[in-house]
Formats: C-alpha cells, sequence, structure tokens
C-alpha cells in the first residue's frame, strides 16, 4: 500500500514538473514574440522623443520632431493627400464591394463561379504584382496620371485618377469579403418574414436586410479606408510624377537619411490606425455575434 | 362571415425539379377552425404551406383564400401572416418594434399601433417586456413575440411551421393549451404545422395526415384515431394492432380470416375482394381479455384465443402481449379496474374479444 502511495506520489510529481517546464518554455516563447512584434515600435516611438539628430542613442526628451513634422508643407501635403484618396476611394469601393457581395450571396448567375475567384484575386496576388499591372494598365489605356484638381477642406490637391481607381481596386475585394461573411451568416427567413409583414422587396432591404448588413459594410469600410492610408505599393506605381502621399513621403525622406522626424510621423500614422482597429472592433461587437471582420480575415 | 371557407387548395402540386413535395392537394378550411398539418418528416407540410403565404407558386393547382385565387400574388399581398419555426424575430428591433413592423407597413396610424401592440403585448403576457430585444428573451418568450407579430395584423388566415419545436416538453405543453384558448379568443383560422400526433389531437378541430407529399385523411381528432382510413394513419396516429388476415366475405360487413378463426369487421375505406390479403387494425384498449369457457362473451363481440407471452405493469392500465398465432402478436391494455380476476399471466392461454366495429379492415400497406 504504502510502496505504491510512494510510487504514485513520485509518477504525479514527475507529471507536475514536466507540466512546470512546458509551462515555463510556453510563456517564454510567448514573451519573446511578443518582444519581437512590438520592440522595434517600442525604440521607434521612444526615438520620436530623441533629443538628437541621431537615432541610434538617446540624448533626452523633446516633442521638437513633432514641432519640426507639423511645420513641413510637404509631409502636411502629403497627409491631406493620404486622406483624400482614402475617403474617395472608400467611398467607391464599399458601394461597389457592397453590391458585388450581394450579387455573390444571394444570387445565381451564370460565370458566378469565375467572377468568385476573381473577386479575391486582389486579396492574394501580391502589391508589387497588381501595382505593375495597374501601371501598365494606365499607360496602356491611355488614362495615364492626370491629376483631378479638388479643393479639400480648403485646401488644394491634385490627385491624379489613377491612384484613386488603383486604390478602388484593391479595396473592392476586402470590402466584399467581409461584407459578403456577414450576408452568409444572416438568416434569410428574416426577410421572408418581412415580406410576410407586408413590406415589399423594396423596404425588406431597407427596413431588414440593410440594417442587418450595416455593421459589416462599415468594417468593410473602415479595414479599406486604414489599407488605403496605408498603401504604399500601388500609390507609388499609379502617381506619376510629383504626386506623394504620406507613406510614398516618408519613403522619399529616408532615401536621404533617416531622422526623429520619420519616427514622429510614423508615430502618429501608428496612432491613427490603432484608432480605426478601435473604432472597427467596437463596431463589430455592435453588431451581434462575433465580428465579421474575424470571420472574413 | 363572408365566406365559408378561409383558403382552399385545389388540385395543388409543387415539384423542386425530380421532387414532387407536395402531390395533388385538394384541401378547404374552413374558417375560425383550428387546423392541423400533421405528418412525418418531408412529407412537404412546409411547402403547402409556404404556398398559402405565397413563398412559393404552385406547379399545378390553385390556392384560393377567402375566395380569391391568389395566383403569383407576393406574400406581401396576401391576408396571412406566419409564424415561423425559428420565429425569425428581427434582432436589430425591440420587441414593440418588431410587433408593430406589419401595421407599419400597412401604415396604420401611430396611436392606432401603439394601442395594439400594448393589447397584444398584452394577450400573450409580454407587457413590459416591450423594451427587449428578442436576444434577451428566453425561448417561450420569443415564441410569444413571434406569435404577436402575427396575430397583430388580424389575418385571416394565422399559418403556423412547428412554431413549439424549440420549446422544452413541459414549456411545450403549456404552450399548447395557451394557443388552443388564443385560436378561440381571437377567433382566427390557424394552420398549424406539426408532425407531433399528441399535439395535433389535442390542439386541432380537424387534422389533416400526410404522408409523401399527399393528404391521406382530413377528419376531426376522434375520426382520425377512431376511424383511420389506411394502415399509414392508423399507425401514424396512436398505437394500434395490425393483424394479417384473408377476406372471406366482402358485403357491407365483412368478414374476415384470421387463421382458422373468422370474424366480423368494417371497411376502414373502400371493399376489398373476396380472397385478398388485408390487415385488420384494432387499438390496443378496445380488446378485452378472458379465460377461456368463463362468462359468455358479449353478443355478437368477435372472439379469437391466444397465450399470454408478456406483460406489463403500467398502473392505470397493464399492457398485454399476447400471440395469436406463430409469429402474430397482439398488443393489448386492460384497464386495471376490479379484483384479481381481471390479472392474467404470462403462459396463460386466453381468449380476445372485441366489438366487430373497432376491427378495421384496410390494405397490407
Ligand atoms: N427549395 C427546395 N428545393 C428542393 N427540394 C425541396 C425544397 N423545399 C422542400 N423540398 C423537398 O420537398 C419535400 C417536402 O419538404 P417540406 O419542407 O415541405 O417537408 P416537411 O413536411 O415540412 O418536413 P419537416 O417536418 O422535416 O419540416 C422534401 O423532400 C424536401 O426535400
Ligand atoms: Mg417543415
Amino acid at each position: 500500500m504504502s510502496v505504491n502511495a510512494a510510487r504514485l506520489s513520485r509518477r504525479s510529481r514527475a507529471a507536475w514538473l514536466k507540466k512546470r517546464v512546458a509551462q515555463t518554455l510556453f510563456s517564454t516563447y510567448g514573451i519573446g514574440a511578443y518582444l519581437f512584434l512590438y520592440l522595434p515600435i517600442v525604440v521607434l516611438v521612444l526615438f520620436s522623443f530623441n533629443d538628437s539628430r541621431s537615432t541610434a542613442q538617446w540624448a533626452g526628451f523633446t516633442t521638437r520632431w513633432y514641432v519640426e513634422m507639423a511645420n513641413d508643407r510637404q509631409i502636411i501635403l502629403s497627409l491631406w493627400n493620404s486622406v483624400f484618396v482614402a475617403v474617395v476611394s472608400t467611398a467607391i469601393s464599399t458601394v461597389i464591394g457592397t453590391l458585388a457581395a450581394m450579387a455573390m450571396e444571394r444570387y445565381r448567375f451564370s460565370g458566378k463561379l469565375m467572377m468568385d475567384a476573381v473577386l479575391y484575386l486582389p486579396i492574394i496576388i501580391p502589391d508589387i504584382a497588381m501595382a505593375i499591372m495597374l501601371l501598365i494598365f494606365f499607360n496602356l489605356s491611355g488614362i495615364g496620371f492626370k491629376p483631378w484638381e479638388v479643393l479639400f477642406f480648403g485646401v488644394r490637391l491634385k490627385v491624379p485618377f489613377s491612384v484613386i481607381i488603383g486604390h478602388v481596386a484593391f479595396n473592392i475585394s476586402f470590402v466584399a469579403v467581409v461584407v459578403r461573411a456577414r450576408l452568409a451568416q444572416m438568416d434569410m427567413t428574416l426577410e421572408e418574414a418581412a415580406g410576410d409583414l407586408y413590406a415589399d422587396p423594396w423596404r425588406t432591404f431597407w427596413r431588414v436586410t440593410f440594417p442587418m448588413m450595416l455593421p459589416g459594410i462599415l468594417g468593410g469600410a473602415l479595414m479599406a479606408f486604414t489599407l488605403s492610408l496605408d498603401d504604399f505599393v500601388i500609390t507609388f506605381f499609379t502617381s506619376g510624377a510629383g504626386f506623394n502621399t504620406l507613406p510614398v513621403r516618408v519613403f522619399s525622406m529616408i532615401k536621404k537619411g533617416v531622422t526623429p522626424k520619420i519616427n514622429a510621423v510614423s508615430t502618429m500614422m501608428l496612432l491613427f490606425s490603432l484608432l480605426l482597429v478601435g473604432i472597427s472592433i467596437t463596431l463589430s461587437k455592435g453588431g451581434d455575434s462575433e465580428s465579421s471582420i474575424d470571420r472574413a480575415v | 362571415m363572408a365566406y365559408e371557407y378561409a383558403v382552399e387548395l385545389r388540385d395543388v402540386t409543387k415539384r423542386f425539379g425530380p421532387v414532387v413535395a407536395v402531390d395533388d392537394v385538394t384541401l378547404s378550411i374552413q374558417q375560425g377552425k383550428f387546423y392541423s398539418l400533421l405528418g412525418p418528416s418531408g412529407c412537404g407540410k412546409t411547402t403547402t404551406l409556404r404556398m398559402i403565404a405565397g413563398f412559393e407558386v404552385p406547379s399545378e393547382g390553385e390556392v384560393v383564400i377567402g375566395g380569391e385565387v391568389q395566383g403569383h400574388l407576393p406574400p406581401y399581398q396576401r391576408p396571412v401572416n406566419t409564424v415561423f419555426q425559428n420565429y425569425a424575430l428581427f434582432p436589430h428591433m425591440t420587441v414593440a418594434q418588431n410587433i408593430a413592423f406589419g401595421l407599419e407597413m400597412r401604415k396604420i396610424p401611430r396611436g392606432e399601433i401603439r394601442r395594439r401592440v400594448g393589447e397584444m403585448l398584452e394577450l400573450v403576457h409580454l407587457s413590459g417586456m416591450e423594451k427587449r430585444r428578442p436576444t434577451q428573451l428566453s425561448g417561450g418568450q420569443q415564441q410569444r413575440v413571434a406569435l404577436a407579430r402575427a396575430l397583430v395584423n388580424r389575418p385571416k388566415v394565422l399559418l403556423l411551421d412547428e412554431p413549439l419545436g424549440a420549446l422544452d416538453l413541459k414549456l411545450r405543453q403549456a404552450m399548447q393549451l395557451e394557443l388552443k384558448a388564443l385560436q378561440e379568443q381571437v377567433g382566427i383560422t390557424f394552420i398549424y404545422v406539426t408532425h407531433d400526433q399528441g399535439e395535433a389531437l389535442t390542439m386541432s378541430d380537424k387534422i389533416a395526415v400526410m404522408n409523401q407529399g399527399r393528404v391521406l385523411q382530413l377528419g376531426s381528432p376522434e375520426e382520425i384515431y377512431e376511424n383511420p382510413v389506411n394502415r399509414f394513419v392508423a399507425d401514424f396516429i396512436g398505437e394500434t394492432n395490425f393483424i394479417p388476415v384473408e377476406i372471406k366475405g366482402d358485403g357491407e360487413t365483412p368478414v374476415v380470416g384470421i387463421g382458422a378463426e373468422a370474424v366480423r369487421a368494417v371497411w376502414a375505406k373502400d371493399a376489398l375482394p373476396v380472397g385478398r390479403s388485408a390487415v385488420l387494425s384494432i387499438r390496443p384498449e378496445k380488446i378485452a381479455l378472458r379465460r377461456p369457457g368463463a362468462e359468455e362473451a358479449g353478443a355478437g363481440r368477435a372472439c379469437i384465443s391466444g397465450r399470454v407471452v408478456n406483460l406489463m405493469y403500467l398502473g392505470t392500465d397493464t399492457r398485454y402481449v399476447v400471440r395469436i398465432a406463430d409469429d402474430v402478436e397482439v398488443v393489448v391494455r386492460m384497464q386495471n379496474v376490479s379484483s384479481a380476476a381481471h390479472f392474467f399471466r404470462i403462459g396463460e392461454t386466453v381468449e380476445l374479444t372485441w366489438d366487430p366495429q373497432h376491427g378495421r379492415v384496410m390494405d397490407v400497406v
């Protein structure tokens, strides 16, 4: 009896030890992964406050790089360009993407299978391939890189149509994926119920289908907006000469050397992206059940 | 009382590709009554209901509501409302908004909408919950909202597709009584789809038993239970014995042979020719057991002998299994009304007697 008990306790101690080792190892891995992901960001943010031109050595706290950034007319102009491109391309791609998602999810038509595959192509193929395709397309089609002169919140911008078309082209897919995921989880009998309760198809859409889709549409739009703001490759290849969005501007600044000003710009972009992601999470929580963005991506 | 029938189906057939979901159904549903469509899964109950509601258009035949041929009229132009199996409540609206939806769509004035929604909430015992979302309600409460949302429109006909299917047994039984009482109170024609025979028997004025897209029998619960027209109906509703027999005489009241003995019976539906193999359907509670040679059988009672092979004491009654031939066993339920004289042991030889009116002769299939 007692021999057995001793053996048992030795065995259970071995099991306990094994568990502890596994626990320690895995939590170390976890911390390592987080460090790997976030250490560069911490360094980036930290050195945007470094009181020195060097980005290698800490020389005390300052906010002068932020002031300098705010006074850099090139940066501010490129920021306006970014926002304008993002707003316009998001608006267009949200409408087209939503309609595409509804067509794919609700209707049967010839060529649907092919359209299904093609619709998601921009998500799968590398940015650079898409960028070059667009570049060739704008050249060959004669659309070229003619700028569109607009007054946007009192700022005069010259934005090439080609950049907006390029952004719309890749954003449609993302919007369509997110909205479609939302539609797929939607109960079709809700629309039948509306019809049963004297709502014609038009009112069924606006009173039932659309409100149910809305979290998906907003999620898709937000995603498109974020992707558009962040995009470098497609913008770079479709903008022709002399047009900068913020990422493109940062790139050309880096070519002249890294300064804490770039860190400051990057930190601001980071904060803004975080804000957008925060909004998108709140939105998708507002809709029922799980996030349609999570499902789609 | 404009028109006798709330709904009529005239030779209605519905095909989905090669599948015949509803097969030449003709049915007249009286105003103000509680009708059930009863049948096993896949027999076409939902499809029938969806054709009345207008979600499906018949491949052949006509749906008539209140005397008007519906043709291709869409659901939103038909004077019927549906309670869906999964309730289909709008999750982005409150209870009150859900109930008000149909009235709003028909542009009823706001004041009247508020009043009628209030009345409905009271009728289904949901007062005080109007601000809640459907997800914040229990299954039974959601069911009531679905009911209120349909009833508030005062439709000519209310269609219900297994509305209690998602509820647990106890709640289900409570809701059965409530629904029936509600139907009598509002006086609207109910067409109720179920595959639960007990539910159909307790609630309905009339039951239409369906199988494989056809209506096999339409009648009151007693008619369906006491006078089933064929083997499927007899088997689907309640418990019954099917004793293999041979037709010996095909007069008004047939004579059938069970092994060497002959008994009188009644036709379930049509007369069958002499010499044909058939089955005799008798409910277990219609048969009485007695010791052989004991008192006289009641005048005119059918009588055959057998041996008790099994019994189960169930309190109010005892369920015997009696072997009457090598491969034929009959179930008998005897009420435990009096003394030991009424109890039989396994292995005991007994005589089975019944009123020939209760032995119904029908085709083997
Ligand atoms: N839209 C459809 N397309 C193809 N076949 C269908 C369709 N709807 C129903 N059917 C078929 O028609 C038959 C009847 O279906 P229905 O839904 O009416 O059965 P039900 O009696 O309501 O069954 P349950 O009790 O399981 O709900 C089934 O064989 C079903 O597979
Ligand atoms: Mg069904």
